[in-house]
């Protein structure tokens, strides 16, 4: 809702963002990386790479 | 965004006040308590107690192309229930935030949940009728209640710092409805903290801090200085207040504690020193939790064992088993407020490591009737 609203205020209503699941701080190196593997093909989506 | 004042209301019976109040509560414009239906006519009473123009800036938040003016002040010390002669108190806080450059830079919309925590010196204490003494922390004093209050409704209604919206606090704090006391000058054995930092004890002035929390210390035991400030100091050292490598905080001491101190011919610096140098933790209580050593960039606390960990200060300077938890003696500030009946006294934990002055500001005398 936070991002949401953050993009309302600044005029990007529309704004498409990739959210990953808590907690991030305390992860080691591996589950980081898990983290982004998880997120890559949303992020691909989002900028619009076409396979 | 839409300001929260109303047009001129007749509020003949109580079904239209409580009619009023559901209004601004619909409207988002509360902090969840009823608030002040503010009419142009009653924002026109605040905005006549300062010489400043209405759409001058107080603060702005670059991030949220949003600002606090003088006349969105006035409207929420309204909302918050402040008579108009407070308002120059609130001006000079909202000077002091903007000045000590935290919330600027979006320290109200963190998980962290800080709340604005306002000190208040000198003679409008009297004037407005704060609370310096009994109960200073607590409710019961419209001053202070309404005067901290007024912050916190121009976070939500003047930059739209909603819970659950731009407003991503974890916990918060019960500070985040108010937290304003003024300091107990007349029963302090030292010179006022706006003294302390170069206006005069007739200046009226506002010191306002981010904060975190406030933690209570019960030391009716002790007569030895050095025991009661190695109590305040252990308090501060908690492993707990550690997200980055230092802390900061500003102490609150009972006109009893602050006696005692006086007495043995302590000054606000000397306690402030012994304070820097005592708030120590050692090595192993650091790592028992797994703060022992600090990430390469954001240098915040972490495991020893982290692939991004790097040795913290104390480490590299070569006393790894005594980590000093203060940046400088200047990140200790020191008050007095409370009641002269117990050794009771309280640690404000104050956000960021500082040690630069504090953001004093001078409160404006009201203008001349003209």
């Amino acid at each position: 809702m936070s991002a949401r609203a953050m993009a309302r205020t600044c005029g990007f209503p529309g704004y498409e963002f990739a959210t990953v699941p808590h907690p991030i701080a305390s992860l080691d190196a591996m589950q980081i990386g898990e983290r982004a593997r998880d997120v890559l093909p949303e992020v691909v989506r989002i900028l619009g790479v076409e396979s | 965004m839409e300001a929260p004042v109303s047009d001129d209301l007749v509020l003949a019976d109580p079904g239209e006040i409580r009619r009023a109040m559901e209004y601004y509560a619909d409207r988002g414009w509360t902090d969840g308590l009823p608030v002040v239906p503010v009419t142009q006519s009653y924002l026109a009473e605040f905005l006549a107690t300062t010489s400043r123009d209405p759409d001058e800036v107080l603060l702005a938040m670059p991030q949220l192309n949003r600002r606090c003016t003088v006349r969105l002040a006035a409207i929420n010390a309204g909302l918050a229930g402040c008579r108009p002669e407070y308002f120059p108190v609130v001006l000079a806080a909202w000077e002091s935030l903007a000045a000590e450059g935290y919330v600027t830079r979006g320290i109200w919309q963190s998980t962290t949940g800080t709340a604005p925590f306002l000190l208040v010196n000198g003679p409008v204490r009297q004037r407005i009728g704060m609370n310096a003494s009994g109960n200073v922390f607590g409710s019961g004093f419209r001053a202070n209640a309404t005067i901290g209050r007024a912050i916190r409704l121009g976070a939500i209604n003047a930059f739209g710092l909603r819970p659950h919206l731009l407003d991503q606090a974890t916990q918060g704090t019960p500070a985040k409805y108010t937290a304003c006391i003024a300091e107990n000058e007349e029963e302090s054995p030292w010179p006022g903290l706006h003294v302390q930092f170069g206006l005069e004890p007739s200046d009226s002035a506002v010191t306002a801090m981010v904060i975190r929390s406030s933690l209570h210390i019960e030391a009716r035991h002790t007569t030895v200085p050095e025991q009661l400030a190695r109590d305040i100091a252990g308090t501060i050292a908690r492993t707990g207040a550690l997200i980055h490598e230092t802390i900061s905080a500003m102490v609150v001491l009972s006109p009893e504690h602050a006696r005692l101190f006086a007495q043995a011919g302590w000054s606000k610096d000397d306690l402030s020193q012994f304070i820097y140098s005592s708030a120590v933790l050692r090595r192993a209580e650091l790592a028992a939790v797994g703060k022992d050593a600090i990430a390469r960039k954001t240098r915040w606390r972490l495991p020893a064992g982290h692939p991004d960990a790097v040795p913290d200060t104390a480490t590299a300077e070569g006393h790894p088993d005594e980590v000093q938890v203060l940046t400088s003696p200047g990140a200790v500030l020191v008050a007095v407020a409370g009641a002269s009946n117990a050794g009771v006294s309280a640690v404000v934990e104050t956000f960021g490591p500082r040690g630069g002055p504090p953001a004093v500001v001078k409160v404006d005398e009201p203008p001349a009737p003209a």
